[in-house]
């Protein structure tokens, strides 16, 4: 299966290397962007799961632009650092950062940072969507059980800290399902979620496939609802939250933004550029080993929107929660 | 031997100076959004301080030995000199940035510190200064501050 | 069985072996560079481990985190800079032991006993992983705070001769762990608006600045006498005689290192912290520690490289990444296609030995380097001071701004080397203040989590029986030393 994926992206490659051939014009017109190294700024410490999709964008991205880049790691403030070193640099293209949730959340509670409208959405890099889990024993046999104990009483739910990504998730899954509303349970770390639920700790979680991975195959967490659009093909029996009748997606996104203001031809070329390294064969590999969407990587239209709609949803669900001021 | 002057009492009011800020900026905190169930922000950080000023004040009682000259020697006019350069290295990070910075700070606090002559210390600092553009810069490619300068010529 | 002796047969594979051997060099180099840490490397050779194929990959990486471990004893014995953070433990007593001209000693101890624990937690991976990791779902917050009580409540008797002044400082590194975002309301704490602070203070700075930078500041200040250099034994690596006083903290620290490596919330920091002051608390020579006790160094190096193999046994037998390096490791395992988890030890015994002959491999390469070079090394001590303690400086400030590429750290670093001068100055000891700042978050983080989950009702604590016995524990540990006095008072006038 593999095998198959990756010769058929490494075919893509090659029409994709072919069509810059056959437009050289095209590329004189341009002149010489990137004419110098790229910076990917990211908010992640070095080896933390989203410096890792940059790095793994990165692999095939220097051939792509024939230009070098590097990652640069601006850890503090939850991505504020990220998005104040990029609005320092000039809106010329060759500073690009890698968004997550985390910085919409930071934009909305934290004025002095550049906001959502600074931002021009280039690519989306990955999209991992969560599940709704509990443990083996739990007496939620299934979704409608869950859903039917959370309306008598406040349900346990682990996850990230007060007014993080995952907190809004539970809140907003809640909500859809008109549950009471949850208690969350915060964690450092999808690893501490997911050892704390199979330890009964708390009473269920939203997790990304792949962090309980281990626990799902030997049956130690089981699934109750995918809060994902359509099924997803890891996991084909599982209804998603949509079909019961839940309206709640809930996915651990990035993707690569730009400053407002860079010209839109480089935009262009940059959205081009990274769809095509990241449709090569190490990225695929990288997502499909990580247990991420295969179709992860969109172009600007989709990632834009997508975006768009979590900075709405998000300032609600911080407004709801009394985190807003 | 010169006996200091019992420190015990100054560093007791320190610490407890230290505590009574901490105390007093609990109460800048955010306050907390409601409906949260379990302990809040300020709880601990204040049990905490408290404890802390307890404990300064056990200090503060307590008569313990001085100690000597030899233990605490005084802090020269050149020690002094030296920890103003430690205390400008950024500032001239910021200037020139971090890889040039290196030798010359290493050349004059070595220069400072005395009893090594000048062509080691030129050696040793521009051996450093291109070890560690080689290690950090060009191996493992992390991004050290270029500063002002860098910016300038376009780094 | 069969898998065991597939998995050694790697070892006679000459590209797998150099690849170890190459991670063993490289990993003992970046762990001595503040700066530089096992984590940072993994992660900066995951990319380029993808062409290698899984095993390959896998022993590299294995070996470079092996080393590493090791590497920053080095830098913590010779200079007082700890290459990494556990290597904080190993700096309190092996550097006393360099000042007094026993570098060699301290570094060869330090290879031999870093060897003994980790190899030891490797073999406790093979027999115990899967058993082992099913302890990790009994630790819940309850459990992981009266861990934390328990290494907190030594903290009394570590460090400096005064009581008074090990309890201020370790409730100083409480305060100071909680500086920044508080994880269960969400509320930023003495941030003060900075974003450095509001992420929380990061042990490397406090640690490079805490020991490195206010040593130097002291060497600045000590200038003129240090003329003495007490070098002529700085060569003598140990021998027979030291291993046997060490014999016991170095089993103590394989098994305490093993156990909290294997706790996935816990890391090799706080295995090395708890394994010095249990070293101390067993050791035959007492007044030794806090002057360069080779017993103290024995202790926590044993104890934060058996956290290594410790660490991963949640790693491969859960899934769960059992301290920040292992995560990447694990990363790098899935990015290769390896799933880790229980099935791993019977559908891929192969590749998982392969794992452990690595480790096994490059825990023997860093002995024979570490021993061998330990010498070497040792001479750092005679670099003429004018041009080691600026380039310690140097390297310090390097190191804080490295891990996460932040002039704040560097600030943070430089603050906590005036405290860590005023300390030496005043008589305090660093060891209780970072106790306090490593252990003190988990007690409070897992405090009010517990809190959260009993719903405020404290007195459910009581049905936690593995949180119940520990505090037992300290609660004897802390009264014993009362009752044996009172005990000797009784007797003593017959």
């Amino acid at each position: 299966m593999s095998f198959i994926t990756s010769r058929r992206s490494l075919a893509r490659l090659g029409l994709g290397a072919g069509a810059l051939l056959a437009a050289p014009r095209l590329t004189r017109a341009q002149a010489a962007f990137p004419e110098r190294m790229i910076e990917v700024v990211t908010h992640a410490g070095v080896g933390g799961g989203t410096d890792i999709t940059a790095r793994m964008m990165m692999v095939q991205a220097a051939g792509e632009f024939k230009q070098e880049l590097v990652v640069v790691n601006r850890t503090a403030g939850s991505g504020a650092q990220a998005l104040q070193y990029l609005a320092s640099k000039p809106a010329d293209g060759h500073t690009i950062i890698l968004v997550t949730q985390t910085h919409l959340l930071t934009q909305i509670r934290n004025r002095n940072v550049p906001q959502f409208a600074d931002l021009v959405p280039l690519v989306r890099a990955t999209d991992d969507p969560q599940l709704v889990l509990v443990r083996r024993d739990s007496p939620f046999r299934t979704a409608a059980d869950l859903v039917a104990a959370g309306k008598q009483r406040s349900l346990r739910f682990g996850g990230t800290h007060v007014g993080g990504v995952d907190h809004i998730a539970i809140f907003s899954f809640g909500r859809a399902a008109g549950l009471q509303q949850p208690t969350l349970v915060p964690f450092r770390g999808g690893g501490e979620i997911v050892i704390n639920l199979v330890g009964g700790n708390t009473d269920s979680a939203l997790v990304n496939p792949a962090e309980a991975e281990s626990q799902l195959r030997s049956g130690e967490l089981r699934p109750l609802l995918a809060l994902s659009e359509k099924r997803l093909p890891g996991f084909p029996d599982l209804p998603t939250a949509k079909e019961s009748g839940i309206d709640c997606v809930a996915s651990t996104v990035r993707g690569f933004c730009v400053l407002k203001g860079t010209p839109e031809d480089r935009v262009a070329r940059l959205e081009q550029g990274l769809v095509r390294a990241m449709s090569g064969p190490i990225f695929k590999t990288y997502l499909e080993n990580t247990g991420q969407s295969p179709d992860s990587v969109v172009g600007r239209a989709e990632w834009g929107a997508q975006l768009q709609a979590f900075h709405e949803s998000g300032r609600e669900a911080l407004q709801a929660l009394g985190l807003l001021r | 031997m010169r006996r200091a002057r019992n420190p015990n009492h100054a560093i007791a009011a320190t610490i407890a100076v230290v505590a009574l800020c901490a105390i007093a900026a609990t109460f800048t905190f955010e306050p907390v959004p409601p409906g949260l169930p379990g302990l809040g922000a300020v709880e601990f950080p204040r049990l905490v301080s408290g404890i802390l000023l307890a404990l300064a004040l056990v200090l503060g009682l307590t008569a313990a030995s001085p100690p000597t000259e030899e233990e605490v020697p005084r802090v020269s006019g050149q020690a002094w000199v030296i920890f103003a350069l430690c205390l400008g290295f950024l500032p001239l990070v910021d200037m020139i940035g971090m890889i040039p910075a290196i030798p010359i700070f290493l050349l004059v606090v070595g220069r400072l510190w005395g009893g090594t002559a000048w062509p080691s210390l030129l050696l040793s600092a521009l051996g450093m200064g291109i070890g560690i553009w080689i290690v950090f810069v060009k191996i493992f490619r992390l991004t050290l501050p270029k500063g002002w300068l860098g910016t300038m010529l376009g780094l | 069985m069969e898998g065991f002796l597939g998995g050694l047969a790697i070892l006679v594979d000459p590209w797998v072996m150099l690849m170890v051997f190459l991670g063993t060099v490289l990993g003992i180099f970046v762990g001595a560079l503040p700066g530089i840490s096992g984590s940072t490397t993994i992660a900066l050779m995951l990319p380029m481990t993808i062409a290698m194929g899984p095993i390959p990959a896998i022993c590299f990486l294995g070996a470079i985190y092996c080393a590493a471990n090791f590497g920053g004893s080095i830098t913590a014995i010779m200079v007082n800079a700890p290459g990494d953070p556990s290597a904080s433990a190993t700096a309190l007593e092996g550097y006393k032991m360099a000042e007094k001209g026993q570098a060699g000693l301290a570094l060869g101890m330090s290879a031999v006993s870093s060897a003994i624990g980790g190899i030891f937690s490797i073999f406790v991976l093979i027999i115990a992983a899967p058993l082992l990791a099913r302890a990790a779902y009994s630790f819940g917050p309850p459990e992981y705070f009266a861990l934390a009580v328990f290494g907190l409540s030594m903290c009394a008797a570590i460090g400096g001769d005064s009581a008074v002044k090990n309890l201020i400082a370790a409730a100083l590194g409480v305060l100071l762990a909680t500086i920044g975002m508080d994880l269960t309301t969400g509320t930023e704490r003495f941030a003060f608006g900075i974003d450095e602070l509001a992420d929380g203070i990061k042990f490397v700075p406090v640690l490079i600045g805490l020991f490195a930078v206010g040593e130097m500041l002291d060497q600045v200040v000590r200038r003129a006498e240090k003329a003495k250099i007490i070098a002529m034994d700085a060569a003598r690596v140990p021998g027979m005689a030291e291993f046997r006083k060490c014999n016991r903290s170095i089993w103590l620290g394989s098994v305490i290192g093993t156990f909290i490596g294997a706790l996935p919330a816990l890391g090799a920091t706080t295995a090395a912290l708890i394994g010095y002051n249990e070293t101390r608390r067993w050791s035959k020579h007492k007044e030794e520690f806090g002057k360069g006790s080779i017993e103290g160094v024995a202790g926590p190096e044993a104890a934060n490289n058996a956290a290594v193999g410790g660490s991963m046994v949640p790693t491969l037998a859960l899934g769960i990444p059992g301290s920040a390096t292992t995560a990447i490791i694990l990363a790098g395992l899935i990015v290769q296609g390896v799933r880790p988890g229980p099935h791993l030890f019977t559908e891929q015994p192969t590749l998982l030995y392969a794992v452990f002959a690595s480790m096994l491999a490059a825990n023997l390469f860093y002995l024979g380097l570490g021993l061998y070079m330990a010498k070497f090394f040792a001479r750092i001590s005679l670099v003429p001071p004018a041009i080691l303690w600026p380039s310690v400086f140097v390297l310090s400030i390097i190191g804080a701004y490295g891990p996460d590429q932040s002039m704040g750290d560097v600030v943070i670093m430089l603050i906590a080397g005036v405290v860590g001068f005023l300390f030496r100055r005043t008589g305090f000891s660093p060891a209780p203040l970072i106790m306090g700042l490593v252990l003190g978050g988990k007690m409070e983080e897992t405090l009010k989590q517990s809190l959260i989950i009993f719903g405020d009702d404290v007195s459910l604590f009581a049905t936690r029986p593995i949180a119940m016995t520990l505090l037992a524990i300290t609660a004897v540990g802390l009264l014993w030393p009362l009752f044996s006095r009172l005990w000797r008072l009784r007797v003593a006038p017959r």
